[in-house]
């Protein structure tokens, strides 16, 4: 499936819900607001997206957001098998508060978690949100954002 | 305390039993004969953080065979004496690879197993990793991104070595 065939059909699939459809970096890209997420995946679920293949966070400390994108795909539409789309919502970084997919895309559910983990970004509704790869104590900056400090070592350390 | 033949015992019976045990268990002969029983018989426990375990696994099987040197792998922390760190250990880990060496019984001794074991190696600089000698009392580090099976029996062969030279030092258990 080319690119503007997956186009076309996210055009067709998404109408009605507010989002902007484009090209970014070859991927097709849906981007959405945080309100309208639930609604745009559940469309992007109808027309045959059925499985998240990674949930990742990307950090924009001078925007004061954090992006959040679900790479989905099919399993089950042979022609879509080999189509990823990206759907990306910004949250504030300040309170990242996102609707969990999990009753949507039930994979999602880890990657969730990951994403809370390392990034800070709560999901309500999903229920295996926990600490996953830290410690279960763990306080403070989220490793994987930009303002996290770590330890210098080796010859740059300064006594 | 009085006894029925009239003799009189002054002190701690459990405190100067275990003193004649400890005394008894320094002694040359049966110091060396203990020594050399722990030497051949170093169980590590099952503990695989890491993939250097593959390589562990590789030391134990028939082409390596370390069983001639008496390593033998066991399920059960109670049952062994010997810990392995396979590779890079993380904090969560790292907890747990201290709650099952606390339950070892004396005398146990740790190998630290791969550059992570020694300074993190690839996950150098990391937020989440933990250097095994900073929570464990290691006792010999194979160097490695991983170790050959002919390294950890190397390492065992050390260990080997080192318990000859300076002796197991062991609390006996007097009294009751």
């Amino acid at each position: 499936m080319k690119l503007e065939e997956v186009l076309e059909l996210l055009k067709a699939a998404l109408s009605g819900v507010e989002c902007l459809i484009g090209e970014e970096s070859g991927i097709p890209t849906v981007r959405v607001h945080p309100e309208n997420l639930l609604e745009a995946a559940k469309k992007l679920k109808e027309s045959g997206f059925d499985h998240v293949k990674s949930v990742t966070g990307l950090d924009y400390p001078d925007e004061g957001e954090i992006e959040v994108v679900y790479h989905v795909s099919s399993y089950t539409k042979p022609e879509l098998t080999k189509v990823i789309v990206a759907l990306k919502a910004r949250v504030k970084r300040d309170s990242p508060k996102l609707t969990s997919l999990y009753g949507i895309w039930p994979s999602s559910a880890y990657l969730e978690s990951e994403t809370y983990d390392l990034m800070g970004v709560e999901f309500e509704g999903n229920p295996k949100q926990r600490r996953l790869l830290l410690p279960e104590d763990y306080e403070g900056i989220p490793p994987l954002r930009k303002d996290f400090k770590i330890p210098v070592e080796g010859v740059d350390a300064v006594e | 305390m009085a006894c029925s033949g009239g003799f009189i015992l002054i002190g701690e019976l459990e405190e100067v039993a275990r003193k004649a045990a400890q005394w008894l268990v320094e002694k040359t002969p049966i110091k060396t004969i203990r020594d050399w029983g722990i030497r051949f018989s170093l169980w590590p426990v099952h503990f695989t953080t890491a993939c250097c375990g593959a390589e562990f696994a590789a030391t134990s099987g028939p082409r390596y065979d370390a069983e001639r040197y008496g390593f033998l792998p066991f399920t059960a922390p109670r049952q062994c004496n010997l810990m392995l760190i396979e590779g890079t250990l993380t904090k969560k880990m790292g907890r747990a690879a201290k709650i099952v060496y606390d339950q070892m019984p004396e005398p146990k001794f740790v190998i630290a197993m791969g550059v992570c074991g020694l300074d993190g190696g690839i996950f150098w600089n990391s937020y989440n990793i933990v250097r095994p000698w900073q929570i464990l009392p290691v006792e010999v580090f194979i160097p490695g991104c991983p170790p050959r099976p002919e390294a950890v029996a190397r390492a065992i062969l050390m260990l080997q070595e080192k318990i000859k030279k300076e002796g197991v030092k062991v609390e006996a258990r007097g009294g009751t």
